[in-house]
């Protein structure tokens, strides 16, 4: 472009020109990376719906105007927010628009021998030493020495000389770690695009299968997800939790059988936290646990409801481990009440009794780390159930009939919580504690895209280290007859580790000298040019490696 | 020995290690201030005893534990501390022949530890269920070894910083009559300055041969804050992605943007712009080096604030 001009109207097609051109610089791919880099600040800082939804709310019933805002502006969600995604998009669509025309030029490098060189005196280094072989035998030598040097060598045609060059691993492996990194985006999109992941909650001795149904709450599916689930199995034959008397956690195990779609088991695994199994493509990992008792209603000699309770606990109050919360469940039976009214039971359980003792005795809470002794306190409730959803209850519309407790094995009557001894049918209508089992959840995904992802991330690395450490230099070697021998002329060029290349270069220099038969003592008399190095120029030794 | 005695002697050692690097840390600026050898030696003498006694708190409290040593924050300031020193005598002033760093290099360790002891320390235990994998050896030590690197090379930039800056004043100082045939900021002070400007060096300019110098130029300081960067880097790379393996294996995601991972990349893409600025016209010099310098601050986000103040998965925020 020529100097500073009023500023023109383009044509449609120079704009573009003008855009493509943009994208491509350098500079464009800083500041698209730096803003990328804010942008992540922000999603740091702020909560995020997919990691923790519950405080975007919470920061949104604090700051009502400020909040929605922020919402608006995808401040909420900043890595699946439009404008992140078309900053990525830009990013990589102006190092798709660099590295094309840096990979042709690759490509071309790589099947041409290197340029011979007309003035070779005039490169940042240069040497020239009158030695005793001939031109022919000198340049045969000097491509030996190069050669040994892991330098490409090109003989010049016309003339006694030879260019070499070296270092080309420093553009292969820059260009390989930035298309490794549109790979890796690629596998990204993939996997998440194709794949899902879900959570699953599965009581001891119980079986489940992998279809859309049977998962708790909704499944994060990709854009593309095909909804294909395998209809494997897997049931869970036992949980162990291990615990330090502090109550830090050491271990969790659940041993599990792994199903195939007919039911039959094909291999048993223990699923730890660091030890996901994996099956026809599923991720199956270690998510969290609990306890779920089994529970069995009666009225009237009938049994109204039988299974497992699965319990969740409600977050403990500041100062408060949360093991030393109880358990909550319920159990909803519509129309099972008094005149046809529905009925529910709330249930509270405590894992290990003395906790529950403590804390009437000495408001003491503490945490309930193993089974002992377990008991529930349940409340019975009449009217009419507002939902029928299984974990919470909605009191409103609904009057407490009763309350009572019932230990682990026995047996109370849900009428007065009178504790009924076997074989007593008290009022008719009874709850008894079988047993307590626990529970696992374990969040159960796909992404196809994980191979590529793994592939592209090494090949990353790989692309970095001689992007990084390489160097392309080139020397030229020319030989021309002076009468007793010939005189031997080297020039060099670094693009990078300049300061380094200076002592590659009087190596280099020395071995060709050598190899040329040595160096010829200077003629007496014919004033010809004797051994003669120049120094580099003061900028050619600071520069930036 | 037991758990117990395996303990009291990693924190015994520990105190060692911290007023043997604060006695050095003295010793460097004094060499600076001075430039006797003779206090650069003892300084060294007693750095390297502070190594020692790092190591040894280390691996005592590896015993005490039962498991590697660096399972908690503390542990890893232990371990940051005791690499920077390593990577201040032997990169820096072994390889590149700079000992006007490694009083910085002590005082980062001295302050890592010092924040360490006082806020940080917890007794020796097993490792919570999800720290319970053999990545926590790969990850957390390519973590370690990047950041410590980083670390170095934050320390160098705000050093070309400052003499660069003096060069600069001094050039201004100098007029526009003398002033020397070469831009770009690397200017070889002692031989283009009048004696009287070069700072630290009236007396023997001439005799003083330029290696020898205690603080480099500009531009030396420059190169050496990229070189050890650009070591650091893909360090740190590997460290990126054997965290992104890990959680597939521990949460069942390679990425989920949990805060830690998110300044991780964070750090990494502001390394990438620096190296990336470095080769681009107009960016070089003090622009690139305050890219590096908000890298260095993003590092020690990474490290602190994500670790302390933001919940997330790495978090030890309660």
């Amino acid at each position: 472009m020529g100097p500073v001009s009023a500023p023109q109207r383009l044509t449609p097609r120079q704009s573009v020109a003008l855009v493509w051109r943009t994208l491509r610089s350098m500079r464009t791919a800083l500041i698209l990376l730096l803003m990328i880099a804010l942008a992540s600040v922000a999603g740091s800082l702020l909560p995020q719906w997919p990691n923790t939804p519950e405080r975007v709310m919470r920061y949104r019933a604090d700051h009502p105007v400020w909040g929605t805002f922020l919402d608006r502006a995808g401040l909420f969600d900043v890595f699946g927010s439009w404008w992140f995604v078309l900053l990525t998009t830009l990013l990589f669509v102006s190092l798709v628009a660099c590295l094309v025309p840096r990979t042709r030029a690759l490509w071309r490098a790589l099947r041409t021998p290197p340029m011979q060189a007309r003035e070779i005196d005039a490169f940042p280094r240069y040497a020239q030493v009158a030695v005793a072989a001939g031109p022919d035998q000198v340049i045969d030598a000097a491509r030996r020495v190069l050669r040994r040097h892991r330098f490409r060598v090109a003989r010049d045609p016309s003339r006694p000389a030879l260019a070499g060059e070296k270092g080309l691993a420093r553009e292969i492996g820059s260009l390989g770690f930035h298309w490794a990194l549109i790979l890796l985006l690629t596998g990204v999109i993939y996997g998440k695009g194709t794949g899902f992941s879900g959570l699953i909650a599965v009581v001891e001795g119980q079986t489940w299968v992998d279809a859309e149904a049977n998962y708790d709450g909704t499944i994060r599916a990709g854009r593309f997800f095909d909804g294909d689930f395998t209809g494997t199995g897997l049931r869970l034959r036992e949980f162990r939790s291990d615990f330090q008397r502090t109550g830090q956690p050491m271990d969790f195990v659940s041993r599990v059988d792994l199903l195939d779609p007919d039911g039959s088991v094909t291999r048993r695994e223990d699923i730890r936290v660091n030890h996901p199994a994996r099956i026809e493509g599923l991720w199956i990992h270690q998510s969290s646990f609990g306890w779920a008792p089994v529970i069995e209603v009666t009225d009237g000699g009938q049994v109204a409801a039988s299974g497992p309770v699965v319990m969740d606990r409600d977050p403990a109050p500041e100062g408060v481990v949360e093991f030393a919360m109880p358990w909550r469940g319920v159990v909803k039976l519509p129309g099972a009440g008094t005149d046809g009214l529905d009925r529910a039971i709330e249930l509270e359980l405590w894992p290990d009794s003395r906790a529950l003792t403590a804390l009437l005795a000495e408001q003491e809470p503490q945490a309930m780390l193993v089974e002992f002794d377990p008991i529930i306190r349940f409340s019975v409730w009449e009217g009419a159930l507002t939902d029928l959803s299984t974990n919470r209850l909605d009191t409103t519309g609904l009057d407490e009939v009763s309350s009572g407790i019932v230990g682990a094995g026995r047996t109370a009557d849900l009428a007065d919580g009178a504790a009924l001894a076997a074989g007593d049918a008290g009022s008719g209508a009874t709850i008894s504690f079988t047993e307590l089992r626990q529970y696992s959840v374990f969040q159960v995904g796909r992404d196809a895209g994980v191979p590529l992802v793994l592939a592209a991330a090494i090949l990353v690395l790989v692309g970095l280290l001689p992007a990084l450490y390489s160097s392309r230099r080139k020397v030229w070697v020319r030989a021309d007859p002076d009468g007793h021998g010939s005189l031997l002329r080297v020039g060099g060029l670094a693009m990078q580790r300049k300061p380094q290349f200076e002592e590659e270069f009087d190596r280099l220099v020395g071995a060709l000298v050598s190899s040329a038969g040595g160096r010829r003592a200077p003629d007496p008399g014919a004033g010809g040019p004797g051994p003669e190095q120049r120094e580099p120029e003061e900028h050619e030794k600071v520069q930036t490696p | 020995m037991t758990d117990l005695q395996w303990a009291r002697i990693s924190n015994d050692a520990f105190n060692v290690a911290l007023f043997a690097y604060i006695a050095a840390m003295v010793g460097y600026f004094a060499h600076l201030a001075f430039k006797r050898d003779a206090i650069w030696q003892t300084a060294r003498v007693v750095a390297v005893a502070g190594v020692v006694a790092n190591i040894v708190s280390i691996v005592a409290r590896g015993f005490a534990a039962d498991r590697v040593p660096w399972g908690n924050m503390y542990e890893y300031s232990s371990l940051l501390a005791l690499l920077v020193v390593i990577g201040a005598l032997v990169v820096v002033e072994g390889v590149y022949k700079v000992r006007s760093l490694t009083g910085f290099a002590l005082m980062f360790s001295v302050l890592t530890m010092a924040v360490a002891v006082s806020f940080l320390y917890v007794g020796p235990g097993p490792l919570v269920p999800a720290l319970n994998s053999y990545w926590i050896k790969i990850h957390v030590q390519a973590a370690i070894w990047g950041s410590s690197l980083f670390a170095l090379g934050g320390i160098a930039t705000i050093a070309y910083l400052v003499v660069d800056r003096v060069e600069r004043r001094s050039l201004d100082a100098l007029g526009s009559k003398d002033r020397p045939p070469i831009m770009g900021g690397a200017l070889d002070l002692d031989a283009d300055a009048p004696a009287d400007l070069v700072p630290d060096s009236a007396e023997d300019v001439e005799t003083r041969p330029a290696k020898r110098r205690l603080v480099p130029s500009a531009a030396g300081l420059d190169r050496l804050a990229y070189r050890i960067i650009a070591l650091a880097f893909p360090i740190w790379t590997f460290a990126v992605i054997a965290g992104a393996v890990w959680a597939q294996e521990a949460w069942g995601r390679y990425w989920g943007w949990d805060p830690k991972e998110t300044w991780s990349f964070i750090t990494w893409v502001i390394f990438a712009g620096y190296l990336h600025a470095r080769a681009t016209n107009g960016w070089k010099g003090r622009r690139a080096a305050f890219i590096a310098l908000v890298g260095f601050a993003s590092l020690l986000v990474t490290y602190y604030v994500v670790n302390l103040w933001i919940v997330g998965l790495h978090s030890y925020a309660k």
